[in-house]
């Protein structure tokens, strides 16, 4: 068996087993646990809602997950997609309701590079902090994510407060909207650019010479520096285009999502899209697959919940789970024991 | 006079109060850091540690069998961690978030599904870890401010950073397991089972964790909120890196983010806004990092050089 099938069974059979745990919490309410996944799928797909629901769903995912596994690709564990999303979302929302003195179309692109650029000196700093000082970078993004969410909250309950009584910006201008295609679900246009931009990162990753070095650093960063690449250079900057990526997520999330930096919109973002990169041990293509199953598990939650007696909290379980065992070696180690039994490892 | 207020014999106890449920986590994370086991999973093993003990309690009406719970309930996922990695070989930052996630989603589904509430949980009969009340210097002001009404559990932080301590510096086991985690290979070859050590110690860990959970629901507060533990595990293991692993610095490192906590609610009264207020203690835990491992890795630096000009 190849590595590849390897993982793809892998991957598999955790989501059966994941599937099937949720089943038998299912069955045990004394619900019938496939009526309970019936009514997720209709609520995931059935009608144009909820089919764009889990389309602008899949929007963030992807490019969250994207940004995760960037910076694994460099040996980052960056859990701080999450706040490059919410300082990504208030420059957004700032650019787009002050800066009306530049042309429409101009003005859309300051959003998207205010964005990138304050996200990736954000994400900057666990960075700096890494290579220079030796801090756990886990443990750093993970406390800076609740840093920007407090000035998040702090600015758009204080200076960017639209005055009503939820903490939230007041509305961007119409210019600078990503059109929702899908009304009245909230797709947008901004699905396109994040299909764009994951297609642009995976060839700057894998066909340039920048991306290279990037993955140099991640799996052996002696050889690199002996080769002549600067790990320390690298990896900021594999943290700060992870960052800057996880500010696109935060732009098109206000842009085309909410139309206003609403308070804590990115909660669960960057940890989903961590937990979708991880479940495919950051393999960049299979990662927006993950993606998409998980924004289906996510939207149908609801109309589970409605459907049945079982509480949407079930699905979150189902995806924890699932990561676990994705983590897991599973399909390797059985076939491994199996060689040495027959003596032939 | 405003400075007086804010710095007064109370802040002694409140720093304290509220660096105690990340004394816990630090310590929960410095077993297992001593056998070279980044334990990530701290956060979650805490979040359903403090739910089970307050479910517990809230059903049994006992807080002494709420705690029992979740420590067992702490050592449970401790050890789905630890099948995970040392068994399956699966990377331990991706299982400790995991694990993370994993008690995020089945507290909430608990809280719903099982006590049927939503958000908040708070019952008058959650029984709550007593106070201990000492009458004899109940008339002493200073000592009465600092030392009166403990909660049990915060009594007993100070027993247990004592007891890791003798255990990690003073005992063959202890020996055993830093020797597992300074060098694997070479404990291997002295003949201690390195695998067993390393249950042990998430194991043990899980115990800890689980009891820094029903400190921090029983004994902290009187409740359950979804996802309380508000990445108190990420500070305890940013207090762990502080202190190198070793139980009584790691311990006073939870101080620095206790007290930036407590000193910041004081603030709040005198017109500092409430956001800013609650960021303090992450912008401390970083600061302080960033701090202590720089100092850390320039004395390294420096005793490697006077290494090299002595040989």
């Amino acid at each position: 068996m190849s590595e590849k099938t390897k993982a793809a069974l892998n991957i598999l059979l955790s989501m059966i087993l994941a599937l099937g745990a949720g089943a038998v919490v299912v069955a045990l309410q004394g619900e019938s646990p496939v009526e309970a996944y019936a009514a997720l799928i209709r609520g995931a797909f059935n009608g144009k809602l909820k089919f764009g629901t889990t389309l602008a769903g899949v929007t963030p995912l992807l490019l969250t997950s994207l940004a995760f596994i960037v910076a694994a690709k460099a040996g980052a564990f960056h859990c701080g997609i999450e706040g490059c999303v919410f300082l990504g979302g208030i420059v957004a929302a700032y650019i787009g309701i002050n800066w009306t003195f530049l042309p429409g179309p101009l003005q859309l692109v300051a959003c998207f590079i205010g964005a990138i650029i304050v996200a990736a000196l954000w994400s900057m700093i666990p960075g700096v902090l890494r290579i220079y000082f030796n801090v756990s970078e886990v443990c750093c993004t993970i406390l800076m994510n609740s840093v920007a969410l407090y000035i998040t909250n702090y600015l758009v309950s204080g200076v960017m407060s639209a005055g009503t009584s939820l903490p939230q910006s007041a509305d961007v201008v119409p210019q600078v909207k990503l059109s929702q295609f899908m009304k009245p679900s909230s797709a947008n246009t901004g699905l396109f650019i994040a299909i764009i931009v994951t297609i642009l990162v995976m060839i700057l990753v894998y066909r340039t010479t920048f991306g290279f070095k990037l993955r140099q650093i991640g799996t052996n960063p002696a050889n690199a520096e002996f080769a002549g690449t600067d790990p320390k250079k690298m990896f900021i900057s594999a943290m700060m285009l992870a960052g800057s990526i996880g500010g696109t997520a935060g732009a098109i999330e206000v842009l085309g999502v909410h139309g206003f930096f609403l308070n804590n919109f990115a909660s669960g973002l960057g940890t989903n899209g961590m937990l979708a990169a991880l479940i495919c041990k950051n393999n960049m293509f299979v990662a927006p697959v993950i993606s998409f199953f998980i924004a289906i598990l996510k939207s149908g939650a609801m109309g589970m919940q409605q459907a049945t007696n079982v509480p949407k909290s079930l699905v979150d379980t189902i995806t924890a789970v699932f990561i676990i065992f994705a983590c897991m070696n599973i399909i390797g180690d059985v076939k491994k024991k199996r060689e040495i039994r027959e003596g032939r490892a | 006079m405003t400075f007086s207020k804010i710095f007064n014999a109370s802040l002694i106890y409140s720093t304290f109060r509220t660096a105690t449920p990340i004394i816990y986590a630090a310590l929960c994370a410095a077993i297992t850091q001593q056998a070279d086991i980044l334990n990530i999973g701290t956060e979650g093993i805490m979040l359903f540690g403090a739910f089970m003990a307050v479910a517990v309690s809230y059903l049994t009406g006992s807080w002494a069998l709420g705690v029992l719970v979740a420590m067992f309930g702490g050592l449970c996922i401790a050890m789905v961690m630890a099948v995970s990695h040392l068994k399956f070989r699966s990377d331990i930052c991706a299982i400790g978030m995991g694990v993370n996630m994993f008690a995020v989603a089945i507290t909430k589904f608990l809280l719903n599904a099982w006590l049927k509430q939503s958000g908040t949980f708070a019952d008058p009969k959650i029984i709550p870890i007593p106070k201990v009340h000492i009458k004899a210097i109940e008339k002493i002001g200073f000592l009465n401010d600092t030392f009166n009404d403990w909660t049990i559990t915060e009594w007993f932080v100070i027993i247990l950073i004592i007891v890791l301590w003798f255990v990690f510096y003073k005992t063959v086991w202890g020996l055993r397991i830093r020797a597992v985690g300074r060098m694997a290979q070479a404990a291997q070859t002295a003949g201690i089972n390195v695998d067993s050590m390393k249950y042990q110690a998430i194991a043990i860990s899980g115990l800890v964790g689980g009891l820094a959970g029903a400190h921090l629901s029983l004994g902290y507060s009187a409740m359950f909120v979804e996802n309380m533990t508000n990445a108190r595990g990420f500070m305890g293991v940013a207090a762990m890196y502080f202190g190198g692993a070793h139980p009584i610095i790691t311990a006073l490192g939870c101080f620095f983010f206790g007290f930036a906590d407590s000193v910041g609610a004081r603030l709040q009264a005198y017109g500092v806004p409430s956001q800013l207020v609650l960021l303090m203690p992450y912008v401390a835990t970083i600061a302080v990092l960033a701090i202590s491992m720089a100092t850390k890795s320039a004395m390294e630096k420096k005793r490697k050089s006077s290494l090299i000009t002595a040989a």
